[in-house]
């Protein structure tokens, strides 16, 4: 017979603990993968999780990765605090980086230090519009979600697709797919001569420290913190609840928005098909990971965003396909969600006792 | 046929508590034996055991002198022990039949003979072809009965199944139950209200803390040495001075309020029309699911009403939110106190923040002032005699009245002119039960106005001033507390009418 209880006695230390626990079982899972592949556990982990950050370049290519994931995740966290299931961060990257893109190639060849601040806001503003929908949606026509956030995804690509191929297509580039490049003005600093880190990172640091701010010490993230656990005392509170989902929503999306203007006038530099590498999906991994806390989110989107690197190091040096970075993530939320199921619950195996017998 | 059920030495430990502490127990067919005790005494978990829910940690039955296993429900079913629970398992868009036939391996025609037989024998009327969410309370039990007596039981137990009934209800099925009880099942009957014990019961076992601390013929037995032994401690029996509120001011007035649910497992409200004076503890009656948990969320503000409905001191409140009616010092103490009035993941501290009031400066400029917010607790935690002074403790920490306590005392600190409770003694155990009701009489002393909606009706009673029924959603005419008796509010409770 196997039982199983609640826990109630669930310590703090190792509530944020088992995030450590599920990457190490990650690590050993991804080594018994190598193994059954052929390869060395040992080695092929070293190329996967070593090598990539070794030098400056690497370190530098981590944190350009972390950047959107931290700046989505923490978006997200304001979602999955108060109960929204907000998946479709994706899809309000897109946006963004549609909306912020399209005010970049209106700035074509146009000078002036206000160019790139007009166009992250723009950004900004397309993520938050696009996640409005869904809470529109859910807020006066009940629908879910989960649903509707997620189908916006697709809306968003397919849009995304048919911009680069059609009307903002570049006229001098032979019919790829892509924008032209955006001018000078339109990109994000680079912070040092040789590495693609960008000023984005400030951005997303600024970001983590508001929300800090606004989830721990202000009467808007005790409302969120009520609303998540119980809908019910929120509403007896008097909490405005339509407004607060509304709000979450317009938050974690002026957050992916920017994710997607920091990418395509960071590291991309135009707009093509590809802007994103599902980052909006992986951040939700990071999300979960970090414990939806701020400070957990930055390590959460640093180790995450290792997998992305490693899955390009293996590709190179092994020989395997890049989406073996997929399949760490997966094994991360997996491992994740294991622990946390033992550590809120525990197993009892109750042996047959002799008097039943 | 003679029917013996013993418990031997059953132990049941769950974790932080002994729910059962070697609980040895005879019963023998043809009487009914009360098994009374607290909540939290450990009845819920020796039934649980019998009925083969909760397997006991040690400890054995015996019926009829042979040790039995029960593994399952299956088991319980398998040696003739039958179960009524408190609250119903029954498929409620079924019809009565099609609930009955689920569980049974009988033929229809077979089932509908033996069903017919035992509604002639014990005098029921049900439909059996209606859907079940169109019977009563009382009925949906009978048919629950019915399920078992299906199974020609040896035992029958049933667990406070008169929490539910109207005093009518609750009287026919004491007469069914002893007809039960002459041909043969044994019947055991869990309780906690002392008076159903002596009108009914002939034997009572007393548990408290998990253990038998008494078994005796009713006959020996009065209310207040039950009480005594049910409690372990001498009762002070609390008594309301009844007053005159002639000339009081008036200060809360509803008038002609309707509310029309979109959800059909709402009650709507009709015409309702009600005032409150200053100082006065209005009681509102009635079975629960007649109405009770609009009409609180209408009065606190979780439903929002057309402006003019409701007057609180001259100032229409029907348009404002919770949040916005404390500020006019108005406060509520919900049912649901485990996951509504507070929420358990939450520190004590966290949970005084959501009664939240500007006075209060809990929030300032929008930013928490949490000095304030755990000062503010540590007062509450003592002026309420809350068993702990750690505003850092999750609340789900705390036992159930502590818990009430907590809610009440953060209701009541900020001195609101009117408090709305729903059953706020609902599960709470004697003690915790004489502090809230002295808390409320107190209030009023001070000129305080109270609401009191509840399904108890001696706590009812004991507080109010003036009493109404709400019966499907339309309140009865308001009666002077000292007009009123048991008797009378079971009548409205079920719908019916007095002169």
């Amino acid at each position: 017979m196997i039982k199983v209880e609640k826990r109630n006695d669930v310590s703090r230390s190792i509530y944020f603990l088992t995030p450590v626990l599920a990457i190490f079982l990650t690590l050993f899972g991804g080594g018994i993968i190598f193994f059954i592949l052929g390869f060395n556990p040992i080695e092929a982990l070293k190329f996967f999780f070593i090598t990539p950050i070794s030098d400056l370049y690497g370190l530098s290519e981590l944190l350009v990765k972390a950047t959107p994931l931290c700046l989505i995740a923490i978006g997200l966290s304001f979602c999955f605090k108060s109960n929204n299931w907000n998946i479709g961060a994706e899809g309000q990257l897109i946006f963004g980086g549609i909306v912020g893109g399209g005010v970049a190639l209106l700035f074509y060849n146009h000078d002036g230090f206000y160019v790139l601040p007009i166009i992250i806001l723009s950004g900004a503003f397309g993520g938050m519009l696009f996640a409005m929908i869904p809470a529109i949606l859910k807020t006066y026509f009940n629908t879910n979600e989960i649903l509707v956030s997620l189908m916006l995804v697709y809306v968003a690509k397919l849009l995304l697709d048919y911009l680069v191929v059609g009307p903002w297509s570049n006229p001098e580039g032979f019919n790829f797919p892509e924008t032209r490049q955006f001018s000078e003005s339109a990109r994000m600093p680079i912070l040092f001569d040789g590495l693609r880190i960008h000023a984005g990172i400030f951005i997303t640091l600024i970001t983590v420290f508001l929300s800090w701010l606004v989830l721990y010490k202000t009467y808007l993230g005790f409302q969120i913190k009520v609303s998540g656990l119980s809908l019910k005392t929120a509403k007896y509170a008097g909490f405005k609840g339509k407004t607060m989902i509304i709000f979450v929503f317009m938050i974690s999306g002026a957050c992916a928005g920017l994710a997607g203007v920091g990418e395509i006038t960071g590291p991309i530099g135009q707009l093509h098909r590809n802007i994103s590498p599902d980052y909006g999906f992986t951040a939700i991994i990071v999300a979960f990971l970090g414990r939806l806390n701020p400070i957990g989110i930055i390590f959460a989107s640093l180790i995450v965003a290792l997998t992305y690197l490693g899955a390009e190091t293996a590709q190179i040096f092994l020989q395997v396909p890049k989406y073996t970075g997929q399949v760490f993530q997966g094994m991360i939320l997996f491992f994740l969600l294991g622990s946390d199921y033992l550590l809120f619950f525990k197993i009892k195996f109750l042996g047959l006792k002799k008097n039943e017998l | 046929m003679n029917t013996k059920l013993k418990v031997s030495e059953i132990s049941k430990i769950y974790p932080g508590c002994i729910a059962n502490d070697k609980v040895s127990l005879e019963f023998g067919s043809g009487k009914i034996y009360a098994l009374l005790g607290e909540n939290g005494a450990g009845k819920s978990t020796l039934v649980k055991i019998l009925s083969g829910v909760v397997k006991p940690d040690d400890g054995e039955v015996f019926l009829n002198n042979e040790s039995i296993k029960l593994n399952s429900p299956l088991d319980a079913k398998k040696n003739n022990i039958g179960m009524v629970f408190q609250h119903f398992n029954l498929f409620e868009t079924l019809s009565v039949f099609e609930n009955l036939s689920i569980d049974s391996d009988k033929k229809d025609e077979e089932l509908r003979e033996l069903v017919n037989d035992i509604l002639k024998k014990y005098n029921f009327k049900i439909d059996l072809d209606i859907p079940v969410l169109n019977l009563s309370a009382g009925q949906k039990q009978k048919v629950e009965i019915i399920r078992c007596l299906i199974r020609n039981p040896k035992v029958l137990i049933m667990d406070e199944p008169t929490s539910v009934l109207t005093e009518q209800e609750t009287d026919d099925l004491f007469i069914s139950l002893k007809q039960f009880s002459k041909d043969g099942i044994l019947i055991i009957y869990i309780t906690h209200k002392l008076k159903e014990v002596l009108s009914l019961c002939d034997e009572v076992a007393v548990m408290r803390k998990g253990k038998v601390v008494s078994v005796s013929n009713t006959i020996d037995e009065k209310i207040e040495s039950l009480a005594n032994k049910m409690v372990g401690e001498n009762l002070n029996t609390i008594k309301k001075k009844i007053n005159n509120f002639k000339n009081s001011k008036e200060i809360l007035k509803i008038s002609n309020l309707n509310f029309k649910s979109d959800d059909p497992y709402e009650t709507n409200l009709n015409n309702l029309n009600l005032s409150l004076k200053k100082g006065e503890c209005l009681g509102i009656a009635g079975i629960s699911g007649n109405g009770q948990n609009e009409l609180f969320q209408i009065l606190s503000g979780e439903i929002i009403t057309k402006g003019t409905s409701i007057m609180f001191r001259n100032k229409e409140i029907g348009k404002l939110n919770p949040r916005e009616r404390r500020e006019y010092l108005m406060a509520f103490s919900p049912e649901d106190r485990i996951s509504q009035a507070a929420v358990p993941e939450l520190k004590i501290y966290e949970n005084v923040a959501l009664n939240n009031f500007k006075s209060s400066n809990f929030f300032e400029k929008g930013l928490v002032n949490e000095k304030k917010i755990k000062e503010h607790s540590k007062k509450i935690l003592s002026n309420f005699s809350v068993n702990t002074d750690n505003v850092e403790l999750k609340s789900q920490f705390l036992s159930g009245g502590n818990l009430q306590k907590l809610i009440i005392g953060r209701e009541l600190i900020t001195s609101p002119e009117l408090l709305v409770c729903f059953n706020p003694t609902w599960g709470l155990d004697v003690g915790a039960i004489n502090y809230i009701h002295e808390t409320l009489i107190q209030i009023n002393e001070q000129g305080k106005s109270s609401i009191l909606i509840s399904t108890d009706n001696d706590e009812l009673l004991k507080l109010s001033d003036r009493i109404c029924v709400i019966y499907k959603g339309k309140l009865s005419k308001i009666m002077n507390a000292d007009t009123v008796t048991a008797e009378k509010l079971g009548i409205l409770m079920g719908g019916g009418s007095i002169d």
